[in-house]
């Protein structure tokens, strides 16, 4: 592979995705099949059995709910039976099931349970083969970029996805760091940055401090469940409130169709709303009238400051967030140096407003709050694949994600290595007994950010026995923690004394097993090779068929003339015609599934054609 | 005439049909018959409904140009003849072997069909004889038929025999079978939404019925496909023909108005029948009914 190979940047988000690279020393965010540069993370199968990616899958959310995966990011890497889990299964519509061993999450979808890392996979070919399409090349080689907060199995989850999509994952790197990147900060400054990035699904503040081309996320809050749909759903509250009052007590709500159409409206609205100061909604016959009735329409204004006054709690809830978080870092809104907005929301005026308001200066607003955070992984990609001129080496260290540590007596969380450590490295803590004559001892290894063990993920754990027996705390024990530059986390304990010893060995794993992974690549490895099987098909079949359309050209003259001669089937031509031009689509567009559709028709229109030319033929000839 | 008023009157009456109302559905068809004496669709009807419903409906006065012939032996639908023949209509026959079921359902069946109560015997009936005798009637050069020949060919005597003598009244058929005869003979002279109508009828009643499972798959892909004709090629983008504003005043439904809505100039037909979450049929239907109308182009 060479180093001129196309690197792109993935932001992959809860509710939309964008990809982007850096051309001719440029960051520039690469358009979608569609046109559009976000992308909907969002996965269907629709009622047709067709797999919809993106805007169209979107589109149908409501209509298919039990069909269609979205904010498969707040599922990615989390055990069957956690809080977030749960939360999850009471809010989405479509089904959860655990893995096989039972500690992860599976999504039933078109009859099959996938692992939400094969779902991001989806997007993530999405944004691939956009990439594709845009450089006219295959793409192999991403940085993705991942919440702050995640941790190794969130992580290894994500990576999973990008193998799964065909991608070798160079980096995963921290969202508000890539957003930081991509404003050019850590270059010359040493400040402190706070990046608020209210995206559609998820709200997350995280201070930065920067300096010398090191980033560290000193502190993160947010709320999962407050993003932009929230605000759409408060302009869809306020539609269907007033159509009610307006249409003798029709619930909008009741009828899925109307309730898609609603909200594609109510999000067009909001989002006009931030460059106008109103906005129409006009959504023609809407639902049905009732009682034989004819089809309703609605047709709104939306001035912006209703939707201010629709959204202002939501916005409180931004700036008490912010609040808790800057206090619990210990920073003040005076000490912030820069503050980046991120996600489509902030573009919101009142947004904007509020963050002026809470920090006294103005927010960052020369980079596009949607693309930030992919411009920023794309030029973290061109980083590590192409010289940089010295000095001007922006290079990300791998360092640990979240604080790992022991669970300790009370049930509480002891750190034995703090977050951001650069890895490879490997620290020792001493701990002893709490009981008396006590001969085991209980590890179990954990990574979080709670004081409470049982807030923070379990990542193993095992027994040490064979201590020996003494008063409580006159038993010493070593816990040594090592992390390889592969990210394997090694733990071993030891009664100092006796020299007892017993270790385990974690892994960041995506809940997917080996096994699991090798068969999704080797599918994906089999449809490549039924693709080019296909492509080969279909080279056959397309021969086949443009004979036979040859050959029903030439009957035309003889068939036009044999109509002539009698009143039936005066449309036999003119169906003939749709007939081929179905069938030139489907050989220009290289579509085999609709060649194939179509071989019966053209058959059909070839033996009739025959027929009707040969009694129209003079007798004799 | 017109075809939207033939069209119109051939619509009425399988409405009135499949609601019940024979005596309307036979006028509405008897109508259409005057205006289009060939029509093959109103000829089927009003012969499946003397068959099916002769107890409760009083003889309705068939016009000159549209006396139910019965013509034995013939197949229950209208073959069109080669180009540069002579046009011969067919009209299904009552209990004629090879007629749908529809037309075995009638209570004055043929004597082949079911035997004279014991100890009576009718009057020997050119039904009783295999394939008529009598040449195929023509149609004449300006089209319909040539009533002149009907009468001088026709040699039919009544069914029911003077001197109040009949046969026992058939038990009566079940609705299903009466619906599935229909739908079939419907399926034959081309009426698919007309024979889709009555196998929803049928599935309604016997959800596990097979048969009318499988005419449902026929009409419906059939249906499909003649949609789909009008739509272009799957890949194919269709665009509003009308200005934006104009849409409030066309006369849709809201599932029309939900399809019309995802038209946007970037969606193609297969990405619409997609994401519609209605039927493929209903979808087709709706799609090519706005070609139609002249609201969206290809």
């Amino acid at each position: 592979m060479s180093d001129l190979d196309p690197v792109i940047g993935i932001d992959l988000g809860t509710t939309n995705s964008v990809v982007a690279t850096v051309r001719d020393g440029v960051p520039v965010v690469i358009p979608n099949r569609a046109g559009q540069l976000l992308t909907p993370s969002i996965v269907a199968i629709a009622k047709n059995g067709k797999r919809l990616v993106g805007a169209l899958a979107k589109r149908q959310a409501i209509t298919n709910a039990e069909s269609t995966v979205y904010a498969a990011k707040r599922l990615i890497g989390r055990r069957w039976g956690s809080k977030e889990v749960e939360d999850a299964r009471r809010a989405l519509p479509y089904a959860l099931v655990p893995g096989p061993e039972g500690n992860d999450v599976r999504v039933q979808l078109g009859g099959r349970a996938l692992a939400i890392s094969e779902i991001s996979a989806m997007v993530l070919a999405e944004l691939r083969a956009d990439a594709e399409a845009w450089f006219g090349r295959p793409v192999r080689r991403a940085v993705i970029t991942v919440p702050a907060y995640f941790n190794d199995g969130q992580r290894q989850s994500t990576k999973d996805a990008g193998l799964i999509a065909g991608l070798e994952v160079l980096r995963i790197i921290n969202e508000p760091t890539s957003a930081a990147l991509a404003y050019g900060f850590g270059k010359q400054m040493e400040k402190k940055v706070v990046v608020f990035d209210l995206g559609g699904g998820t709200f997350d503040v995280s201070i930065l401090d920067i300096g010398k081309s090191v980033y560290d996320v000193v502190a993160v809050g947010g709320d999962t469940y407050l993003g932009g749909e929230d605000f759409d759903r408060r302009v869809m509250d306020w539609l269907t409130f007033t159509f009610a009052k307006e249409n003798g007590g029709i619930d909008l709500r009741q009828d899925k169709m109307a309730l898609q159409r609603l909200r594609d409206g109510a999000e067009k609205a909001k989002c006009e709303l931030s460059g106008s100061t109103a906005a129409s909604i006009h959504l023609p016959f809407l639902v049905g009238g009732g009682d034989g009735k004819s089809a309703l329409h609605l047709a709104k204004q939306l001035a912006r400051e209703k939707l201010e006054e629709l959204t202002k709690d939501l916005i409180d809830r931004c700036v008490a967030v912010t609040e808790r978080t800057l206090k619990d870092a210990g920073v003040r809104a005076v000490q912030v140096g820069e503050v980046i907005l991120v996600g489509g929301m902030t573009r919101m005026p009142r947004v904007q407003h509020a963050v002026r308001e809470l920090f006294g200066k103005e927010p960052c607003k020369g980079v596009h709050p949607d693309e930030v955070v992919a411009l920023g992984a794309a030029i973290q990609g061109h980083a590590l694949t192409a010289p940089q001129p010295k000095g001007q080496e922006v290079l990300l260290l791998d360092v640990t994600p979240q604080n790992l540590g022991l669970m300790v007596v009370g049930g509480y969380f002891s750190t034995v290595i703090p977050k951001n450590t650069t890895v490879p490295t490997s620290q020792t803590h001493l701990f002893t007994t709490v009981q008396d004559n006590q001969t085991q001892v209980r590890i179990a290894v954990l990574q979080g950010e709670s004081e409470r063990a049982i807030d923070n993920e379990l990542l193993g754990e095992f027994i040490l026995d064979g201590i020996r027996p003494a008063r409580r705390g006159e038993v010493s024990i070593e816990v040594s923690f090592d992390i390889s530059a592969d990210g394997i986390v090694g733990v071993s304990a030891r009664d100092v004394v006796t020299g007892q010893e017993q270790s385990i060995t974690v892994t960041a794993t995506s809940g997917l097993t080996e096994e699991e992974l090798r068969r999704i690549l080797d599918e994906q490895r089999d449809d490549l090779l039924e693709r080019k099987q296909s492509e080969r098909d279909l080279g056959e079949r397309r021969g086949q068929v443009l004979a036979i359309v040859r050959e029903i050209e030439e009957l035309v003259p003889a068939v036009t003339g044999a109509l002539e001669r009698t009143r039936f089937g005066k449309d036999a031509i003119q169906k003939a015609e749709g007939v081929l031009a179905r069938v030139r689509a489907a050989v220009a567009a290289g579509d085999q599934a609709a060649l194939q559709a179509e071989e019966e028709s053209l058959e059909r229109t070839l033996q009739l054609f025959k027929g009707l030319a040969a009694t129209g033929r003079p007798p004799g000839r | 005439m017109s075809v939207a008023d033939l069209s119109e009157l051939i619509d009425q009456g399988i409405k009135a049909y499949l609601a019940g109302r024979v005596k309307d559905a036979l006028a509405a068809f008897q109508r259409a018959l005057e205006l289009d004496p060939g029509n093959a669709k109103a000829r089927g009807y009003i012969v499946r409904i003397h068959a099916i419903t002769p107890a409760t409906v009083a003889p309705v006065a068939p016009s000159p140009a549209a006396v139910p012939l019965p013509s034995p032996g013939a197949p229950g639908a209208v073959t069109l003849p080669p180009p540069g023949t002579r046009a011969v209509v067919r009209l299904p026959a009552p209990g004629v072997a090879g007629a749908s079921s529809a037309g075995r359902a009638a209570t004055a069946p043929s004597a082949r069909s079911r035997p004279p109560p014991e100890g009576e015997e009718y009057d020997p009936s050119p039904w009783d004889e295999g394939p008529s005798a009598t040449g195929t009637l023509v149609l004449d050069s300006a089209g319909g038929l040539d009533l002149d020949a009907v009468a001088e060919k026709s040699d039919i005597r009544p069914l029911v025999p003077e001197g109040g003598r009949g046969p026992a009244p058939l038990p009566a058929r079940s609705d299903v079978e009466v619906w599935l005869g229909a739908a079939k003979e419907l399926f034959a002279l081309g009426d698919f939404t007309g024979s889709l109508e009555l196998i929803e009828k049928v599935l309604q009643v016997d959800p596990d019925h097979g048969e009318a499972r499988e005419y449902l798959t026929q009409n419906e892909a059939t249906l499909v496909s003649m949609y789909e004709s009008k739509l272009g090629p799957p890949y194919a983008v269709p665009r509003l023909a009308i200005k934006p504003e104009e849409v409030m005043w066309l006369n849709l439904d809201h599932r029309a108005g939900f399809l019309l809505a995802q038209i946007d100039g970037m969606v193609d037909y297969e990405a619409l029948f997609a994401l519609s979450g209605l039927p493929r049929l209903d979808t087709a239907r709706i799609l090519a009914n706005l070609i139609a109308d002249g609201v969206i182009t290809s």
